[in-house]
């Protein structure tokens, strides 16, 4: 089933003679339970895509459909709902509130949702143990290791269930030894939950678990390849 | 609901990880403002609230009686005043004839008879000593000398007013006697009569009738008045408490007393000017106390403008894993709220538990009144709302300008 289908997707910044077009019309499609690989040069336009994807920017032209809903119809308010229900993101550097610990970190958009304090607590704290970080619960992030606090983004990013985990770049902070845990982690989500994942890394050692890679350059799809 | 909690959790947190330092001193900050709010206007209005308080407890008392329109005096006021002190709330009455007179010092020391003479015109008071001690105290007026003793006769009391070392820094509104002190003997004229007298005593109580008139014994006054009909110009009672008075007042007009004279509470007997200062010295420290709240807010927007942006990132963050802007926005508030809530608390502790009470025992020495703060609850509470409105409207601008802003750049760090 496609879960995402996105049609002649163009970005451009700027107008006038500073217009500068970022994405040149890319037609993708992802499937549930699929696990893709974006990959490309820096500067090909690869988070620029999984932010149309995502939500979290609007292109300047083209069609998105997410599960469903022609995303771009979504007022500013329905987009944010959308987001809280329907996806998970992992950032490349974490992305985690500093002021909150491990577990309110996670618990905040599970608060969001409607459950109880106590009900959110207790699934942050279990997503917590999901991703190996069993006691670090009250560990503010300053005291965490980068990979720990990108396993709590990801912890954060599934608690909710969400239909579908985008990841940008999301070990390029990360040791090598680090970053490899992080992608275990996001594969074992695929293959244990079927979650769709889709992931934008540059580094083709950690696609090697993505069921397909689409290769970007210069604001085009310019491959596919199935793993 | 949802909004609410998670809006309480981030602001819950964000004020427990800001600089302790920080927020004591934005604490102070709204602290100062509350105060600013509410005393500065509370001692403006207590220099006339001062000047009142004096005036009841020194002259009026709690009850006056005062002459009809077109009489001279209380009409039977002896018989009005037995009625009085058969009441039982009452604690004493104080009968005061005033007769119009020309003091003259100095005059046997004047050389020369072609010279300016040292005379000024005044209002005498004729008093009963012990019933003026019951009413108003009325040996604690007095700046120099001692007070008037019953029976005694040949003496006088002299207002602050009408000595010019008392009244230098005042203009020259009107002539005063010069080096008049106790001990010396200054002519009293009534009509055609004229009287020597001791001067016993100087009465100073920042209370304009007391300091400009003149005192001695009623029953000498009427005498040098040719004076026979046992009439008062006021009579001044005081009760045990002030509902007493209106109740007093209730009962005499029952009697048909209002028929010879003006029977008024203390607030009814107040000028309208002194109700009019009060409204103008209100409107003073509103507006005073308005510049206070406009600094707080632009302080409040300043801190929160800044906390926010230097959480732009952070904010566009929560926005993009689906946090509703309005629980964003509610952190800000509530950080504005805890600051205005805890300022203005201690600012209350500040005022209610320390200066209110200090200024009723040390009143701020005016040169027309004993200024005390008054700050009657529900003012302050009615101030502190303001203030809280204010202040939580200080707060959500600058969050509502930082998290409307697009949520990618706010995440890419992008203007």
């Amino acid at each position: 089933m496609e879960l995402i289908q996105a049609h002649n997707i163009r970005r451009s910044f700027g107008t006038g003679d500073l217009r500068t077009e970022v994405l040149k019309g890319i037609d993708l499609t992802v499937h549930e339970g699929e696990y893709l690989g974006i990959m490309g040069k820096s500067g090909a336009g690869k988070s620029t895509l999984l932010y149309q994807l995502s939500l979290l920017d609007t292109p300047t032209e083209g069609a998105i459909t997410v599960a469903g809903v022609d995303i771009l119809t979504l007022k500013e308010v329905k987009r944010t709902n959308f987001r809280l229900r329907t996806l998970g993101y992992v950032f490349q550097d974490y992305a985690l509130v500093p002021d909150l610990t491990a577990a309110e970190n996670v618990l905040l958009p599970i608060v969001m949702r409607g459950a109880s304090y106590a009900e959110a607590l207790s699934t942050a704290n279990k997503s917590i143990d999901e991703v190996g970080l069993r006691g670090k619960y009250n560990n503010l992030p300053s005291e965490l290791s980068g990979g720990e606090q990108q396993r709590v983004a990801i912890a954060r990013a599934i608690a909710g269930k969400p239909k579908i985990l985008f990841a940008d770049e999301p070990t390029a902070n990360l040791d090598t030894a680090s970053g490899q845990t992080v992608i275990d982690l996001i594969t074992c989500l695929n293959r244990e939950y079927k979650l769709t994942v889709v992931m934008v890394t540059h580094e083709r050692e950690y696609a090697a678990n993505c069921h397909r890679l689409v290769h970007m350059e210069d604001g085009l799809l310019v491959g596919e390849e199935q793993l | 609901m949802e909004i609410f909690r998670v809006g309480l959790l981030l602001g819950v947190r964000q004020i427990q990880r800001t600089n302790r330092w920080t927020t004591i001193l934005i604490i102070f900050v709204m602290m100062l403002t509350f105060l600013n709010l509410v005393a500065v206007s509370g001692i403006l209005v207590g220099l006339i609230a001062g000047a009142e308080r004096g005036v009841q407890e020194k002259l009026i008392g709690d009850l006056v009686i005062t002459p009809l329109e077109n009489e001279d005096y209380v009409l039977r006021s002896p018989l009005l005043i037995n009625t009085i002190k058969s009441d039982p709330s009452v604690l004493g009455v104080a009968p005061r004839l005033d007769i119009p007179a020309r003091i003259e010092a100095n005059y046997r020391t004047r050389r020369n008879l072609s010279a300016e003479r040292d005379i000024t015109s005044t209002r005498i008071v004729g008093i009963d000593p012990t019933a003026e001690e019951i009413v108003g105290g009325f040996s604690r007026n007095l700046a120099e000398g001692e007070p008037l003793v019953p029976g005694e006769e040949g003496y006088i009391l002299i207002g602050a007013m009408m000595i010019d070392r008392y009244t230098e820094d005042f203009p020259d509104i009107a002539s005063s006697l010069t080096d008049v002190f106790p001990g010396d003997t200054v002519r009293v004229t009534i009509g055609n009569a004229t009287k020597e007298f001791v001067v016993k005593g100087i009465v100073d109580a920042k209370v304009a009738e007391l300091t400009s008139s003149v005192f001695m014994s009623q029953s000498e006054l009427r005498r040098l008045a040719g004076r026979n009909d046992h009439n008062v110009s006021r009579i001044s009672v005081r009760t045990e408490r002030l509902e007493n008075a209106t109740a007093l007042q209730a009962r005499l007009k029952g009697l048909g007393f209002d028929a010879d004279g003006k029977i008024q509470t203390f607030d009814e007997a107040l000028p309208k000017f002194i109700q009019d200062i009060k409204n103008t010295f209100n409107i003073l420290g509103a507006f005073i106390g308005a510049v206070g709240i406009i600094v707080a807010s632009i302080t409040i927007f300043i801190i929160i403008f800044i906390n926010a942006l230097s959480r732009r990132r952070q904010i566009g963050i929560l926005k993009g894993i689906g946090i509703d802007r309005r629980a964003i926005e509610m952190a800000y508030v509530m950080q504005a709220a805890f600051y205005v809530l805890i300022g203005s608390a201690l600012g209350a502790l500040v005022i209610y538990g320390f200066l209110v009470g200090y200024f009723d025992r040390n009143p701020i020495d005016f040169p027309f009144s004993d200024g005390i703060l008054v700050a009657e609850p529900l003012d302050t509470f009615n101030r502190f709302i303001i203030l809280f409105v204010v202040t939580l409207a200080a707060g959500f601008v600058p969050a509502w300008l930082i998290v409307k802003q697009n949520t990618l750049n706010a995440i890419l760090g992008r203007k």
